[in-house]
């Protein structure tokens, strides 16, 4: 569908895409995630047409896109802005892509009727653009970039001007109207969450390449580099030593785990200096009285509590560790609590771990 | 707040300001040759003076012909630099939007004799084109400092969008741009009209010798028989000023309110 064959981008000495080769299927909600200054704008761009590259393709359908402008392409973006026009009417933005369409008049304000409808927004048309809240006007920026029907739909950061609840709900709508329409979905991000929430697959970028290219579920339990791991959620990470490698296992001693042997899957990167084993927060579970162990658990001692509500995150630190990690609860009622200084078992499988060498 | 002082200096400030011109149609009235008080009784007569003039006709016909297609052409010219200095990077753009500016603060004088050197030596005859060529000059910085700051308050997406959406580079200006710095547009074209109509050194310099009004004005305050009638004038002058400015802010507001930015103030 989209396709990008090492796609270089300059901006005079600064080298902004650097070497960039991902599929983006039909159909997919995909997402582009790094941090500010990553490149993940400027990519999108490139497919849009506002940026041009230095080298490399970047092809639609099978068809370079070089030498395509914009106007032209098919694809259509919603803006980080908005970019709603101001001077105009929310019925005359939305339908201002037919301009050039030979409908009939009563086809066009029918076709912007429907748009409407879909975004929720029906019978908003007479509206002053101007007088809409910042939700209203992304759903006019939605309707505006899907009449066309394009075969891609770009959005920049379109959820970041508005407050928590409203980005939300938006996610949701727009992962239910992805669904509804079909098309392809490429989303700009910084927000980790919203990407794992809202994608079918993601890639997450750093300093102009893609560091990871995977589905949300692999990207949070097996991210292939530390970095990776510490963008997305939180990722504990404990020293460790290679004991043996033999027939696809890794055995490991890890600081505050003991012995542990891994799987093949669960070892990320080829280096061959220090090791650590690293596991989410979620994956190391408290036991509470009456509980059986399990069949790996260490003593821990809480040194920190941050309540929640729903959850309740514990900094434990581990006999034998020189650091605390940090490990999640979900609350359960008539549970209680526990107060700094405990002890307590905790457990963990050894399958939660990810080896980063 | 309390503050006796402020408010005494700013109504001395306003009364130095304001209180010439409210003489103005006092004395335009006044059946007198001599402007001074105690006033006479009221007369229409000087006004009817000035319009029997048929050079004054003459004056305000050419002054009008060279204010409109100096706010014109400024306004274009500004439109285009203002463009190019506020959307693109180019090599060069520092030290050339700094030689358009540079009008703005040399001399005029100097300015108006270099030119009529450089036309006289370019065989150049003198004629009102010659004086649209010099207010051009000067008008053009006033338009690309108001449109700049029309076109730096316009998001950049907007026209991206409208590309996105399979219009033209040319079309995009036409249906998104334009109509977004258009308050910014007929501003710049009053306030170069304005600068133009009451222009004199350029006037006086690069004319043939038909009357333009500057020019007209300033050769009658010789005559003391021809002052009242010069009030008169100038009592026109007032209020077709006034009422351009008022013209000029309904349609900043129309603009601000159609475009739902926030009213940061105008002329009025």
């Amino acid at each position: 569908m989209i396709e990008f064959r090492d796609v270089h981008k300059y901006y005079g000495d600064y080298h902004a895409l650097r070497g960039i080769n991902a599929t983006i299927r039909a159909g997919e909600f995909f997402s582009l995630l790094g941090p500010s200054g990553c490149g993940k704008t400027t990519l999108l761009r490139t497919i849009a047409g506002f940026e041009g590259i230095s080298s490399g393709a970047v092809l639609i359908d099978g068809r370079d896109m070089e030498g395509v402008p914009a106007n032209v392409r098919p694809t259509n973006m919603v803006f980080q802005s908005y970019a709603i026009f101001p001077h105009l009417t929310v019925e005359e933005n939305v339908g201002f892509g037919l301009r050039r369409d030979p409908r009939s008049k009563a086809d066009k304000a029918r076709a912007v009727g429907d748009a409407l409808t879909m975004v929720g927004l029906a019978g908003f048309g007479k509206r002053a653009a101007h007088a809409l809240s910042g939700g209203q006007r992304q759903r006019v920026a939605l309707a505006r970039a899907l009449i066309l029907k394009p075969k891609v739909l770009l959005l920049d950061e379109p959820l970041s001007a508005l407050d928590k609840k409203m980005r939300e709900n938006m996610q949701v709508e727009l992962i239910k109207l992805q669904r509804q329409v079909g098309i392809t979905f490429i989303l700009v991000t910084h927000d980790q969450e919203e990407a794992l929430v809202m994608s079918d697959r993601v890639a997450v970028m750093f300093e102009g390449e893609i560091a990871q290219l995977a589905d949300p579920e692999t990207l949070y339990r097996r991210p292939n580099s530390r970095k990776v791991a510490d963008f997305i959620g939180t990722m504990n990470f404990m020293p460790g030593r290679i004991l043996s490698e033999a027939g696809g296992r890794v055995e490991v001693e890890a600081m505050g785990f003991g012995r542990v042997t891994l799987d093949q899957t669960q070892v990320m990167g080829a280096g061959t200096g220090e090791v650590a084993v690293g596991f989410r927060p979620e994956t190391l579970t408290i036991l509470f009285d009456g509980q059986a162990p399990q069949d790996r658990h260490s003593t821990a001692t809480v040194e920190e509590v941050v309540y929640y509500g729903d959850m309740t995150y514990y900094d434990v630190r581990l006999e034998g560790a020189d650091h605390t990690v940090r490990l999640s609860m979900r609350n359960v009622f008539g549970r209680p609590v526990l107060d700094i200084g405990t002890k307590a078992q905790v457990a963990w499988a050894p399958g939660a771990l990810v080896l980063f060498r | 707040m309390r503050a006796p002082g402020l408010r005494a200096y700013a109504v001395i400030y306003l009364v130095f300001l304001y209180a010439p011109i409210i003489l103005l149609p006092i004395f335009a009235f006044n059946d007198s040759r001599v402007v001074a008080f105690p006033l006479q009784s009221f007369t229409t007569g000087w006004f009817r003076q000035m319009a029997a003039d048929q050079v004054l006709q003459t004056a305000v016909g050419n002054s009008l012909i060279i204010a409109f297609s100096t706010a014109t052409f400024a306004t274009i010219l500004g439109l285009f630099a203002a463009r190019a200095s506020v959307r693109y990077a180019w090599p060069g753009k520092v030290p050339v939007m700094g030689l358009i500016m540079v009008p703005l603060v040399l001399p005029e004088m100097i300015v108006a004799v270099a030119l009529l050197t450089v036309l006289l030596s370019m065989g150049v005859s003198l004629s009102i084109f010659t004086i649209i060529l010099g207010h051009v000059l000067i008008c053009t910085p006033f338009a690309v400092t108001i449109l700049s700051s029309a076109f730096q308050s316009l998001d950049r997406s907007l026209e991206e969008a409208a590309y996105d959406l399979g219009e033209t580079p040319a079309s995009t200006f036409r249906l998104i741009i334009l109509p977004l710095v258009m308050p910014g547009v007929i501003a710049s074209f009053l306030i170069c009209f304005t600068i133009s109509i009451d222009e004199f050194i350029m006037s006086n310099f690069l004319g043939s010798g038909e009357p333009i009004l500057s020019v007209y004005i300033f050769g009658n305050f010789r005559f003391p028989a021809r002052v009242p009638s010069m009030m008169a004038l100038g009592t026109v002058l007032v209020a077709v000023s006034i009422t351009l400015l008022i013209i000029a802010e309904y349609f900043r507001r129309r603009g601000v309110a159609r475009s739902g930015a926030k009213d940061t103030g105008g002329f009025l």
